[in-house]
């Protein structure tokens, strides 16, 4: 009996693991002993969309989820990249190097990445440790810290820099390994460098949102929240902080302004927001009912919408193309906004070994 | 155990603090096993879907309160168990003429012919040999997690195994 499988157990596990993880990102851990009214009315909503998930119409929806979704004739398999670059994912196992020609290369059992600022080197984490690979998976350096998590690179082709969280802590590294120190306490939440000159990185402490410039320590911005965000990102020019919460998303300038925001209602949420490169505006994915949609957090207008769940927002490096992970379908969806064109690949988590992360896109201007 | 130990503390306690890829580590662990104890259960692969997702779900509801000390599988294939003994009871209230399963993937003959065997005995039976062989309890874990005298356990051992042994055979 120990050797029994059940029927088709990997598909049922990505598409539990999209309620499962959509749950668990919309839940808001609560700091005992001491309780927010905030955190709690969130959890509460929360919980109502779970429960609408779970009750007998909430349920059919779920049923119907495992009906054909996806985009019409899509590729059987991942055969190209629609544009140039490279794609660097993490999935259960372990993390790839996808080519433009769509050539995998597993680069170990790491379960976060990320590219050197020029696309050469990646920095990967596993276990307790952090360490840089060429292209091919030749380890050059590694460090052993307590479950390293998150690393973000940036830098020139002479001197660069790692971020990475170790424990709750935000720590940075030189490229070549040296000089490891911690900056501050921070949340779980990948820290990012501001494109540009210097060494100025946006981080999570609690739920405040901190920018610091590593190298002289000056903080240069703090918004204070109730909710931690999930996810930071900066616009290609540096000059516009995304702060992503499922339920109150926020564009600030550098001067802290805010100049963009998305609220969704208590009945909906967003699961990710990214800048269109080289540009400030930024598109979000919304999920409503049984359904996502991708739409622009400026005007509001709809670039894409499908059933089931829509995970990961991820721009090609020169902004024309926009990749939608989709795992209730197990697709890839690429979208061309000018001229309009999509492109489908299916069967994305046989091959990665399970529904994967997209780190980034690189490299492909 | 999936996933016991060090690992899985740590998974349980980061997932605490937040870190979704610490609970995906933590659901893959284990997604499996639960799913397939409830589908030995139920016998019906959508129903069982239900039942661990759901569990998952009560999981994530649960996570703050959860006791690191104490071992995540347990607590999680109760749920399983226990639901998945409810939903075949109520199906055996009310069956339905044309149900039909999701075609299974081909296999061997000796688990389909367990899976036949199986399917002839109660549900509370049949949680308690895929408690004990698939998911690898002792009978007195079996009788903590299900709430029964360990001679229950046992009893339900003895018959749900000469039951299959004799068909088997």
């Amino acid at each position: 009996m120990k050797d029994f499988r059940a029927p088709n157990e990997e598909q049922a596990a990505e598409r539990s693991w999209d309620v499962v993880h959509a749950a668990y990102e919309t839940r808001e851990p609560v700091a005992w002993p001491r309780r927010h009214w905030r955190p709690l009315a969130v959890g509460a909503v929360a919980a109502a969309a779970v429960a609408a998930v779970l009750s007998p119409p909430g349920r059919s929806v779920v049923h119907s989820l495992r009906k054909a979704v996806g985009v019409e004739h899509a590729e059987t398999s991942l055969f190209s990249l629609p544009g140039r670059g490279r794609l660097l994912v993490s999935g259960p196992s372990g993390t790839w190097i996808v080519r433009a020609d769509g050539s995998r290369r597993r680069l170990g059992d790491y379960q976060t990445a990320t590219w050197s600022p020029h696309g050469i080197f990646i920095a990967a984490t596993h276990g307790n440790e952090l360490a840089t690979l060429d292209q091919k998976g030749n380890v050059h350096w590694t460090l052993s810290r307590r479950a390293p998590r998150f690393p973000a690179w940036t830098g020139s082709f002479t001197d660069t820099r790692i971020a990475y969280l170790a424990g709750r802590k935000l720590h940075v590294v030189a490229g070549d390994g040296t000089g490891d120190r911690v900056i501050d306490r921070a949340a779980p939440v990948a820290p990012v460098w501001r494109p540009g000159l210097g060494y100025v990185i946006a981080y999570a402490r609690g739920s405040t949102v901190i920018v610091r410039d590593v190298v002289t320590g000056a903080e240069l911005l703090r918004k204070g929240s109730d909710i931690r965000p999930r996810k930071l990102a900066w616009s290609s020019d540096g000059k516009l902080l995304l702060v992503f919460k499922p339920y109150a998303t926020r564009v600030y300038d550098l001067h802290g302004k805010v100049v963009a925001q998305d609220d969704p209602s208590d009945a909906t949420f967003d699961r990710d927001a990214a800048f269109v490169p080289g540009t400030h505006r930024a598109l979000a994915i919304r999920a409503a009912g049984g359904g996502s949609q991708v739409f622009s957090l400026y005007d509001g207008r709809s670039v894409f919408r499908g059933t089931g769940v829509f995970r990961q927002l991820v721009f090609s490096p020169d902004g024309r193309w926009l990749l939608i992970t989709w795992p209730t379908a197990n697709q890839w969806v690429f979208v061309r906004s000018q001229p309009r064109k999509i492109v489908g690949a299916a069967r994305i988590s046989n091959q990665f070994g399970g529904y994967p992360r997209v780190a980034s896109w690189c490299c492909g201007r | 155990m999936a996933g016991a130990g060090r690992d899985e503390r740590a998974w349980v306690r980061r997932a605490q603090a937040g870190s979704a890829s610490d609970f995906e580590a933590l659901f893959r662990a284990h997604w499996g096993a639960a799913y397939r104890a409830a589908y030995l259960v139920v016998r019906d692969a959508a129903a069982a879907e239900d039942i661990a997702q759901e569990a998952f779900l009560a999981a994530v509801r649960a996570l703050d309160r959860f006791d690191r000390k104490r071992p995540f599988g347990p607590w999680l294939h109760r749920i399983v168990v226990n639901r998945a003994i409810d939903w075949a009871r109520a199906r055996a209230l009310r069956p339905e003429a044309e149900e039909v399963d999701a075609p299974a993937p081909e296999r061997p003959e000796r688990d389909e012919e367990l899976l036949r065997e199986l399917d002839r005995l109660t549900p509370e039976h049949r949680a308690v040999i895929v408690l004990r062989y698939l998911l690898e309890y002792t009978p007195g874990e079996i009788a903590e997690l299900l709430e029964l005298p360990r001679g229950t356990v046992n009893s339900r051992l003895r018959r749900g195994l000469d039951s299959l042994k004799d068909r088997l055979e």
